[in-house]
């Protein structure tokens, strides 16, 4: 495909890279100037407080929202040039549960692998492999807004990978729900990560950083760390990552 | 299965899982026309009820001069007897025939249940059902009394027996049941398809959506085919309903009517469309449908001939889809109407179809920047 051939030499190894993106909304500026590169295959975690621009920044970069300026490529493509080929290699789980509550689990895998293009046996063969990995297995024919929270949060994101995306955003996925569900949550994370699955992810739970290969941190818009857990640990002299992020942000 | 398929068969899943939906745009069209068609036809006003008296009693005269010379009714012209009673009814030189046949006074004091011939011009049918209801209820009422004050408490209930000529004049009710027909057309398919873009727009699934493939254009067919069928199914059922419960004729050809509905569907998928792209909730999106439609059955013809309006509001008409349609159903149905008698009409709504269609689509474009 053109588009590929066209844009995908550019930043070798890289998934994302992102120069001086900025989006305003009237005199208000969510997202200031961002600069950031992930690498392929990096869990690359995006931290900060409520209202910091996380989610205005990952709408971006997955050509939901026109950047005022700046550029992004993600996945070898040119953010706003090439809106479909970067659809196909980009998964995205929004902050919000947003598949359909009156669709069982099994209707809303075929709804999600069928605008993907996928059917039949291969996404008979995907379900088969994603769903028991997502502990959906036995819930198969349950409607999607029976479902506990945990199992939503993990539904949404066995949609977002059907088509196994390059690089894959979540945006706050883990949120409301308990520990439990979170650490098996991350493992699904750690598993598609280790397949070579970008991963590009938000949260405010501090704990969660920690599992990142390397975090970035947001204040009002602005990035004002980038390291790895330890290597902001080392630079602000903090003892976890709840500690870092208050010395960062009240700096 | 295509993108395309996936879209529209999880349109009907979710149709399916809906029955309150599926209740309301399936069942509700037919309930509809048959209540606004009862409600909308003519008023019970002047009611011209002719009167034979074989009784010729003081009992009878008193029940006779019950029926009460006002708004509702209005005394016919006599007939001497039960055939001129039955012509005057068939001319249409009254609405309601009453008949009270001899041996009417013996029966009340005797404490038997007395015979009353109740006729009534069906061929307007809110007169029909309504008159006859209002003046079964009264010969009921005034024979009851009288049974009471010729010393029988509790009374004899006196028994009408109703009878509905049909009247080859149609003309109000033939008039009123094509455009309830549109109107409802309208109201599924404008309404139903925005309502359920803006669901999604509430639900976030429209943005996960935008982060797939699909394109504005599979979008939005896959959001109005469903709605389409949906209305087209509806419009036959009304229709078949029309032919059939109210003897609404089909002079025409079913498949220029179809050509009508196909072309007034696109404007008013578009219209349902462009009203979801301009609403985040539903509730605007009820709206924002709302006031298009109140302007489109004002300046429809529907209440009043767009031949007696004042020259702004008839130039109005010009912009309103519903006009046009209604003229198509109206021709087709009533007239015998082909596409040669409609062509203006056809190509208003083709203009108008590609203008809002075309509008929703740019729309739906701009939306995912
Ligand atoms: N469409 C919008 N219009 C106006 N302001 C917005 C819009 N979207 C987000 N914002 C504002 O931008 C800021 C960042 O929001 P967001 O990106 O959602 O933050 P986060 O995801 O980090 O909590 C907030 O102050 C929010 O109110
Ligand atoms: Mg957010």
């Amino acid at each position: 495909m053109s588009a590929t051939s066209s844009t995908s030499t550019s930043v070798d190894g890289l998934a994302v890279h992102v120069r001086g993106l900025t989006r305003r909304f009237g005199d208000f500026t969510a997202v200031d100037g961002l600069d950031l590169d992930v690498r392929e295959g990096e869990i690359f975690g995006f931290l900060g407080a409520n209202g910091a621009g996380k989610t205005t920044a990952i709408r971006m970069l997955c050509g939901l929202l026109q950047p005022s300026s700046g550029s992004a490529m993600v996945a070898g493509v040119e953010v706003g040039r090439h809106a479909r080929e970067l659809k196909r290699r980009i998964g995205y789980m929004s902050q919000r549960f947003s598949l359909y509550d009156d669709l069982t689990v099994d209707e809303n895998v075929e709804f999600f692998g069928g605008i993907y293009g996928l059917e039949g046996a291969p996404l008979r063969e995907r379900s088969e492999e994603l769903l028991p990995l997502l502990g959906l297995a036995d819930r198969r024919r349950t409607q999607a807004g029976a479902l506990p929270l945990g199992y939503k949060q993990r539904l949404a994101l066995g949609c977002s990978l059907l088509h196994r995306p390059r690089v894959l955003f979540l945006d706050e996925p883990t949120g409301g729900v308990d520990p439990v569900a979170r650490r098996r949550f991350w493992d699904l994370i750690y598993a598609q990560a280790a397949a070579g699955t970008t991963v590009f992810v938000t949260t405010h739970y501090m704990d969660e950083a920690e599992y990142c290969g390397r975090v970035s941190i947001m204040v009002q818009g602005k990035l004002v760390a980038l390291d790895t857990p330890g290597g902001l640990k080392a630079l602000t002299g903090g003892r976890d990552m709840q500690d870092v992020f208050l010395r960062l942000v009240e700096a | 299965m295509s993108v395309l398929g996936t879209l529209v068969r999880k349109e009907f899943r979710q149709l399916r899982r809906d029955p309150a939906l599926l209740r309301l745009v399936l069942i509700l069209p037919v309930m509809q026309l048959l209540v606004m068609s009862y409600a909308l036809n003519n008023d019970l006003r002047h009611l011209r009820v002719s009167v034979l008296d074989d009784d010729r009693t003081p009992l009878s005269r008193r029940l006779v001069e019950a029926f009460p010379h006002g708004v509702t009714f209005t005394p016919g012209p006599g007939a001497e007897g039960e055939a001129e009673l039955g012509r005057l009814l068939r001319e249409g030189r009254c609405d309601i025939a009453v008949h009270i046949p001899a041996g009417f006074a013996r029966d009340v004091s005797d404490g038997r249940s007395p015979a009353v011939g109740l006729a009534v011009d069906g061929s307007n049918s809110s007169i029909a059902g309504r008159g006859a209801g209002y003046a079964e209820a009264l010969l009921t009422r005034e024979a009851a009394r009288l049974a009471t004050e010729n010393g029988r408490p509790g009374g004899t209930p006196v028994k009408p027996a109703v009878r509905f000529y049909h009247n080859p004049e149609l003309e109000s009710r033939l008039y009123m049941v094509p455009g309830i027909i549109v109107i409802l057309v309208t109201i599924i398919s404008a309404l139903v398809t925005g309502l359920a873009v803006v669901r999604e727009k509430e639900l976030g699934t429209l943005e996960q959506i935008r982060v797939t493939p699909v394109t504005p254009l599979q979008m939005i067919a896959g959001k109005t085919i469903p709605f389409a069928l949906i209305a087209l199914v509806d419009l036959i059922l009304a229709t078949l309903f029309a032919v059939a419960w109210f003897h609404v004729p089909m002079a025409g050809s079913p498949l220029v009517l179809l050509l009508g509905v196909f072309l007034y569907l696109v404007v008013t998928l578009g219209l349902g469309l462009l009203a979801s792209a301009v609403s985040d909730t539903q509730q605007q999106a009820v709206f924002t449908v709302w006031f298009f439609l109140v302007f489109a059955i004002m300046l429809s013809g529907f209440f009043f001939p767009v031949q007696n309006m004042p020259p702004w509001a008839r130039a109005l008409t010009w912009l309103n889809p519903m006009r046009f349609f209604m003229a198509i159903v109206r021709g087709v149905l009533l007239r015998g109407a082909g596409v040669g008698d409609l062509a203006r009409e056809f190509s208003m709504l083709a203009l108008m179809g590609v203008a809002a269609f075309g509008g929703a689509v740019a729309l739906f474009r701009r939306a995912s920047d």
